[in-house]
């Protein structure tokens, strides 16, 4: 663990120092995705790579994400390690043939001979008025194939470390960024550390119940926590950090010490995220259950344009906590 | 179709039931929510309706035999019906006659029979209350929906001990003096000056040659053996409506060990000195606190002494250890205001408070016992009590 630093950086800086620092250390990083060179992203996540590491290295394409992304994979079986960048999660939906069927399987049908060290950057989250073509959160889709890894960070400091830790991965990894996150500040330090995956994080100690909750729902959550403090009810929060793989030991653990779980994650309910860890917790921690497992996700609709419908569709604090309190009221 | 008759699971963690009573005969008509049968568990006999209407039949288990909770026992058939035959037939995979035995031993233990409501538990409640042993039935659920949550299970005292075999006599012994033996009680404030000087007196001889220095315990345990000679019903039993008198005054000694209350006695005290009761009493309690006791250093007790004044008690009663017919409760001495002559007086004073079987004592023969006890008491030079 590197030393505690001051220094703050936004969720769009550490991103950014995390590619700079990979890219100097590494000439085989490559980026390549659509307005990702002197536009730096419509979200300035890259600004400034272009300058410091040229055009043949901060690589503009056509808009044709299905075409990149297989452009992104064919380098990385040959030798590159390519950080393409998908501008919005919704757009994962063209890349789906090179990532699910391509990127996920060479590893395995070429016996072990080919590898595919690429990562595939990408946004989720709604809330930014994007309507429903630029709002969703779809990293379930991506974690239902074996032989991806599907990073979701929550802070700053865990966006620099995991991203660090995906390039170097041999394997194809999904980093997914919440859009809403970019310009949360956190402290990062300026050494060169990196963030194992499968290791999830406990953003919060408490006894009463367990709040599973993945990227800006870490935030939520702690929101949540503190309000549910002042009903005397301690919330200990844990973020997965990667949901593939999932770190089920620190979840189990820490169900069986509060006997309650709540599992709150951005992307539709039906069949999602939480699904799969709420029927773990029922599985593994069933005999230390004190009240059903409540799962809490996007409602299972288009996200809306209109804002205030749009918002209604979100977990909110508000929500986490009625959920919460559910499990300890008797009616 | 025919409705299968289990042996229901009535707590947590029962394997089996014994069928107690069958109230109908097989080829009798049953109503729905008519008694059926009684089943005996470990705690309790249950009588168990019928969840449907029919013919009993097929009747497998007979009155007294222990079946497998979640077994079928028989069947209620509706008119035309046939049992299914014990081996469950099956055509492509299918059930064609009831349901499989394992789904009828699911359904069985999760039903508590006799009642038509599940309660509400959690799982980990479920998982501590059969671990614990606990009935859950009887246990205030504050969890969603009234479920029972594991802190619910807190609540009812989970912490029991089984005691050990001196607690267990003593708890059939006071048990059945209190409710066999019709208790009074006298009480009576004395005057300890004497015997605190006696005490004293004693205390600067310094101890004998075995250490034995001299209680207050030793003192009253020499003064009743004294006193009690003059009153034969205090030292006699009521056994099978006669009074019995003992021959001998064997006085006992109330002592709290761990393992439970025992009354280790000094026998003959009336013809010992008070320095052979203070080694006799030395030698009986170490051996009580050790857990060696004889069974002699128990029997033939024909008075007891309780005295709780080491710890402060200022009065209390105690329980009759029958068959002796009466029991002395001693209280601390200390100092109290008392009015004499006219004046207020400060001197040390002690409550005795005695405990009659009234079969055998009655209230004047009591009261004459204290108050002789209390004049040898007050006045130490009247009884003869050897010294040496």
């Amino acid at each position: 663990m590197p030393e505690t630093p001051q220094r703050e950086l936004t969720f769009a800086e550490a991103v950014r120092e995390a590619l700079a620092e990979e890219m100097r250390r590494d000439p085989r990083v490559v980026i390549l995705g659509e307005d990702v060179a002197e536009a730096g992203t419509p979200f300035k996540v890259l600004s400034g790579l272009v300058e410091e590491f040229g055009r043949a290295r901060v690589i503009d394409t056509p808009i044709s994400e299905a075409g990149f992304t297989g452009v992104a994979v064919g380098a990385a079986m040959t030798g590159m390690r390519p950080v393409a960048d998908i501008m919005f999660g919704d757009f994962l939906t063209l890349t789906m043939d090179q990532i699910v069927n391509q990127a996920a399987k060479i590893h395995y049908m070429s016996g072990g001979k080919l590898k595919v060290p690429m990562v595939l950057r990408t946004t989720m989250g709604a809330a930014r008025r994007s309507a429903a073509q630029h709002s969703q959160s779809l990293h379930v889709w991506l974690s239902h194939v074996p032989g991806l890894k599907v990073v979701l960070p929550s802070t700053p400091y865990d966006a620099k470390g995991l991203l660090k830790t995906a390039i170097r991965d041999d394997n194809p990894v999904v980093f997914i960024e919440d859009k809403m996150m970019f310009r949360m500040k956190g402290p990062v330090p300026s050494d060169d550390y990196t963030i194992p995956f499968g290791v999830a994080d406990v953003k919060r100690v408490g006894t009463d119940v367990t709040i599973v909750a993945t990227s800006s729902m870490v935030q939520t959550a702690l929101g949540a926590a503190r309000m549910l403090e002042d009903a005397g009810i301690s919330a200990e929060v844990i973020d997965p950090r990667t949901i593939s793989p999932l770190d089920r030991g620190t979840i189990i653990a820490s169900v069986k010490k509060t006997s309650r779980a709540v599992v709150v994650d951005e992307g539709h309910l039906q069949y999602g995220v939480t699904a799969e860890i709420a029927s773990m917790i029922a599985d593994e921690a069933f005999y230390h259950l004190d009240a059903p497992v409540k799962r809490l996700g996007a409602m299972d609709v288009p996200v809306p344009f209109s804002p205030p419908l749009e918002d209604a569709t979100v977990p909110t604090e508000e929500a986490l906590v009625d959920v919460v309190r559910g499990l300890f009221k008797k009616t | 179709m025919a409705t299968s008759v289990i042996m229901p699971a009535l707590e947590m963690a029962q394997e089996t039931g014994k069928l107690v009573t069958w109230y109908k005969r097989e080829g009798e008509a049953v109503t729905k929510g008519e008694i059926l049968m009684a089943i005996e568990t470990d705690k309790a006999v249950i009588e168990i309706e019928a969840e449907a209407s029919g013919t009993l039949a097929a009747v497998r288990a007979q009155e007294g035999d222990v079946v497998t909770v979640g077994h079928v026992i028989a069947w209620l058939l509706a008119p035309g019906e046939t049992a299914p035959t014990d081996v469950v037939q099956t055509v492509s995979g299918r059930q064609t006659t009831g349901a499989p035995p394992q789904a009828q031993a699911v359904a069985a233990a999760q039903k508590p029979a006799g009642t038509g409501e599940r309660a509400l538990l959690s799982p980990k409640a479920r998982r501590l209350a059969a671990e614990r042993g606990v009935d859950v039935r009887a246990v205030h659920g504050s969890g969603p929906g009234g479920a029972v949550v594991a802190a619910d299970l807190e609540a009812t005292s989970p912490s029991s001990e089984q005691p050990g075999q001196a607690w267990r006599m003593m708890a059939d012994r006071v048990t059945a003096s209190w409710t066999s033996v019709p208790h009074f009680f006298l009480t009576r404030d004395v005057d300890a000056t004497g015997m605190a000087a006696t005490r004293a007196r004693l205390a600067l001889q310094g101890p004998n040659e075995a250490g034995d220095s001299v209680t207050y315990t030793d003192q009253l345990v020499a003064l009743v053996a004294r006193v009690i000679g003059k009153h034969p019903r205090l030292n006699a039993s009521w056994v099978d409506g006669t009074i019995r008198y003992h021959n001998e005054i064997n006085i006992g000694i109330a002592t709290a060990v761990e393992q439970g209350l025992v009354v280790p006695v000094i026998h003959g005290a009336d013809h010992l000195s008070i320095h052979d009761i203070a080694k006799r009493r030395r030698e009986v309690i170490a051996r009580a606190k050790a857990g060696r006791l004889q069974p002699a250093d128990l029997a033939q007790g024909t008075f007891t002494i309780s005295n709780l004044g080491m710890f402060g008690v200022d009065a209390f009663s105690a329980i009759v250890n029958a068959p002796q017919a009466a029991i002395l409760a001693v209280g601390r001495i200390a100092d109290r205001v008392v009015a004499q002559e006219g004046r207020a007086v400060v001197c040390p004073r002690m409550t005795l408070t005695l405990s009659c079987d009234h079969r055998v004592v009655d209230g004047a023969r009591g009261a004459e016992f204290l108050r002789d006890l209390a004049d040898g008491i007050e006045h130490p030079e009247n009884v003869s009590v050897a010294v040496g």
